[in-house]
């Protein structure tokens, strides 16, 4: 009896070794929470720059908004955000009023008048619903631009859905339900209950997953009645259409069927995302199309591309490809450029972009670039300076089941010129300052504050507030930047605008609350730089592996020792040379005095 | 083996350091006439063990102050992962197997030299990185980044330099004609790669040897206790 006791007892405390070992596994997940990376590509931990102020979930805003259907984007703009619902063919419109968000509205689809409804005609019905709609871009216009631009004339008599309805085959017998005209505003006047479009669910030409086709015309849901100069552009993907419509919904104009010889004969238009700027040149980025952004004039005609990503070959793909056969090359994927995957625009119009399908090796390299600077030629401009180049983490074990470089999948510009990346693999949001140097890193996968599921979209509300978008949980996420992050953007605007002392002395500030910032033991150092401090200023490049400021205060540090003791060296060197001269004619004098 | 031993302590007997001095200079003709120099390094005697061992102790300490003085923009080390000892077993241990190496594949080619004249030989031969690695680093501490592309050539060419010195001892040595050192050479390489390999081999199998005993002995305890 005993030793079977002795032997369980053995047993268990043999379990319990086995779950100590995994119980300290899981440790300090919360400490890394913002991080940096130092000189040595190590991650450092730093302290929150931006903090979690609210966690949004849209059944508790309003109880008409049920939960997003893979969401795909989000775009703020004053108090305002509009969050694209992708899977329920809907844009959502939310207001920020004293810290809560509020409905506005829920956009199902759009007003059009008798004279723009051609162009939004579907298979062979005027369709003015949203399906799929992937992105949408608010631009500020005023209502004497929108005249000078657009005129007037789109305003004209309403498009009347149920005429058409009539005329159209009556196969689906579906009808709106009634809770849909609960919150009608007073811009959903013409109704088109059961304005059916030709297409079923069943037959939409789309790949899979294919979202349900909205199947009537639902009206939109408005609960509260807002007046703004604004302008939307929407993304309608699978109607293969950028809308461009007013606030009160009255389409415009239409985006769609580009022609161009680039394009083949099948090709279908699918945007999914866009941006428009100053001069109302629309730039959209579709799926399929590898040669950059499209980019259409204010009446929506193609005018050409922008930013064609160059194809990357490495050399061992070229070799491999000359050895194999035919069928072997046919067989293996082509080698085509990559795709950009999202867009936005900077306060000055210059094009930020993300590209995600991109080999990993390429990226470490530097010739694959997953964040780009884009001017209106196309050029990328992204000035990369830092230690590593911008392409989010630089350590790649594996986190939560997922390896390799980050993927980012969108990017906010900010009005100082840094910018935010966002990878959607680890849920992480990456800000870089205007050369490229990371600023702090933060987030994580994961479902509690501060995490996400499956980022794909953010953007700033204000300077100092970003929302994430996590479609797979369909929930958003503010974040509010802390006094450690606007104390970095505090040196910056500094040093930029010149008051390189002042920036000095915050960076000296951010340094108290993180040693580990090379950033800030840089700008201390530029600033003893400017100075002429040059000793002083090699103190501090050294500490953050600077090596290039360190040439620089070090060449004119030489130059001030050089100067200082010049004067001591040539008079050694002249004694040298002249006392011993100077001995032997002594010495010659004396021979000779002696011998005379 | 025992002939390095005896080379240590025939430095403190009687003549030594006039000899010593003597072959250290001479250390200077060698880097300068490799094939005269290496022959009569070891057919004529004119080397010494003592002064190979102060080649190598000088090869090893300025790979260390390298990476210790070097001006930061030029060097690259992460002090918290830096080890004298490794740094220094760096140097020797590649140093140990490829003399051992090359002897036992120059034994089998019919070489002429020793064990003793090999490891003489080749650290003659490392004369150069000293000598150039040496005021390289005063000079990296008196240079810009731009200007240092000097240290990194200068340095460059001691390796040639020592490279080129070592296929001339094989030669020299071994009384070989330049096909047959380079073929020794590539060989000795391979050994090289065979030693380590069988060594770690060797340790991996130990270190599984002891620590099964060590699992077996705990076991044992359990049980009993």
């Amino acid at each position: 009896m005993k030793p079977i006791a002795k032997r369980s007892i053995a047993l268990l405390m043999l379990l319990c070794l086995l779950f100590c070992n995994v119980t300290p596994a899981m440790a300090d997940d919360d400490d890394w929470y913002t991080y940096t990376y130092n000189y040595w590509g190590d991650p450092v931990a730093s302290p929150n720059a931006y903090a979690v102020t609210n966690k949004i979930y849209p059944q508790y805003i309003d109880p008409e908004l049920g939960t997003f259907s893979s969401a795909t984007s989000l775009f703020c703009i004053d108090d305002l955000v509009f969050i694209c619902d992708a899977g329920n063919n809907r844009v959502i419109e939310l207001q920020k009023v004293n810290g809560t968000y509020e409905l506005v509205r829920i956009i199902y689809s759009l007003n059009v008048s008798k004279l723009v409804a051609p162009q939004l005609k579907f298979k062979d019905s005027i369709d003015a619903t949203l399906y799929n709609p992937m992105d949408i871009f608010v631009k500020p216009i005023t209502q004497a631009d929108r005249v000078a631009n657009f005129g007037t004339d789109y305003l004209g008599d309403p498009y009347d859905f149920s005429a058409e309805t009539a005329s159209v085959t009556q196969g689906n017998s579906l009808t709106t339900s009634d809770e849909d005209n609960a919150g009608e505003g007073g811009e959903g006047g013409e109704s088109g209950e059961g304005g059916e479009g030709g297409e079923g669910g069943e037959d939409a030409p789309t790949p899979t997953p294919t979202p349900v086709a909205p199947s009537e015309r639902k009206e939109n849901i408005v609960r509260k009645d807002l007046k703004r100069d604004y302008d939307f552009y929407i993304a309608d993907k699978l109607h293969n259409r950028v809308i461009h419509c007013d606030y009160n919904l009255n389409v415009i104009n239409v985006i769609r069927d580009p022609q161009d010889d680039t394009l083949g004969d099948n090709y279908v238009f699918n945007p999914e995302h866009i941006a428009t700027d100053a001069a109302y040149r629309t730039y959209v980025q579709a799926a399929g199309v590898v040669n950059g952004f499209m980019e259409f004039d204010k009446g929506g005609s193609f005018t050409g591309y922008v930013g064609a990503a160059k194809v990357i070959v490495s050399f061992w793909r070229k070799l491999w490809r000359k050895i194999q056969t035919k069928e072997q090359r046919n067989r293996s994927a082509q080698h085509v450029p990559t795709e950009y995957n999202n867009i936005s625009l900077d306060k000055n119009g210059f094009i930020y972009a993300t590209i995600s399908a991109l080999e990993d090796q390429d990226i470490w390299d530097g010739t694959a670039t997953p964040v780009r600077k884009l001017n209106s030629m196309g050029t990328d401009i992204l000035i990369r300076n830092g230690s590593a180049f911008p392409m989010g983490d630089l350590s790649w074990g594996s986190v939560k089941n997922y390896a390799g470089a980050s993927k980012f999948v969108d990017v906010i510009a900010f009005n100082n010129d840094t910018y935010c990346c966002l990878d959607r693999t680890r849920g992480k949001i990456f800000a870089y300052d205007f050369q490229g140097n990371l600023l702090y890193a933060f987030g994580n996968g994961g479902t509690t504050r501060g995490r996400f599921s499956q980022a794909v979209s953010m953007d700033n509300m204000d300077e100092e507030t970003i929302l994430v978008l996590d479609g797979t949980a369909g929930n958003i996420t503010e974040f509010s930047m802390t006094d450690y992050g606007k104390m970095i953007n505090e040196a910056l605007a500094l040093y930029k605008t010149g008051y390189y002392d002042e920036s000095a002395e915050v960076w000296k500030r951010i340094l108290q609350f993180n040693g580990n910032f090379e950033l800030a033991y840089i700008g201390i150092g530029r600033a003893l730089l400017r100075k002429g401090e040059y000793k002083e200023a090699m103190g501090y490049f050294e500490s953050a592996h600077d090596s290039e400021n360190y040439s620089k205060a070090f060449r004119h540090y030489r130059e001030q020792v050089v100067e200082k003791y010049i004067v001591y060296a040539v008079v050694v060197l002249i004694a040298l040379i002249v006392i011993p001269k100077i001995i032997r004619k002594v010495r010659k004098m004396r021979k000779e005095i002696r011998e005379a | 083996m025992s002939k390095i031993l005896s080379g240590i302590a025939g430095f403190f007997k009687g003549e030594g350091w006039s000899r010593y001095r003597k072959s250290f200079r001479y250390a200077f003709y060698v880097i300068l006439h490799p094939f005269d120099g290496f022959w009569d390094l070891t057919h004529e005697k004119r080397g010494s063990m003592a002064v190979a061992h102060t080649i190598v102790i000088l090869t090893v300490l300025t790979h260390i102050w390298d990476r210790r003085f070097t001006n930061f923009m030029l060097n690259n080390t992460r002090w918290s992962e830096f080890s004298i000892w490794l740094n220094t077993l760096g140097i020797l241990v590649p140093l140990l197997i490829w003399v051992t190496a090359n002897w036992c594949v120059t034994t089998l080619f019919d070489g002429k030299g020793r064990f003793y004249e090999i490891y003489m030989g080749t650290a003659y031969a490392l004369t150069p990185y000293p000598l150039i690695g040496l005021p390289m680093i005063l000079l990296s501490n008196v240079v810009t980044k731009e200007e240092g592309v000097f240290y990194t050539y200068f340095n460059t060419f001691a390796l040639i330099w020592a490279g080129f010195l070592i296929l001339c001892a094989v030669l020299m040595i071994h009384d070989y004609s330049l096909l047959k050192g380079i073929v020794v050479i590539l060989a000795s390489i391979v050994g090289m790669a065979v030693i380590m390999f069988v060594c770690l081999l060797f340790f991996s199998l130990i270190s599984d040897a002891i620590m099964y005993l060590v699992s077996l002995y705990k076991e044992l305890l359990f049980r009993i206790s």
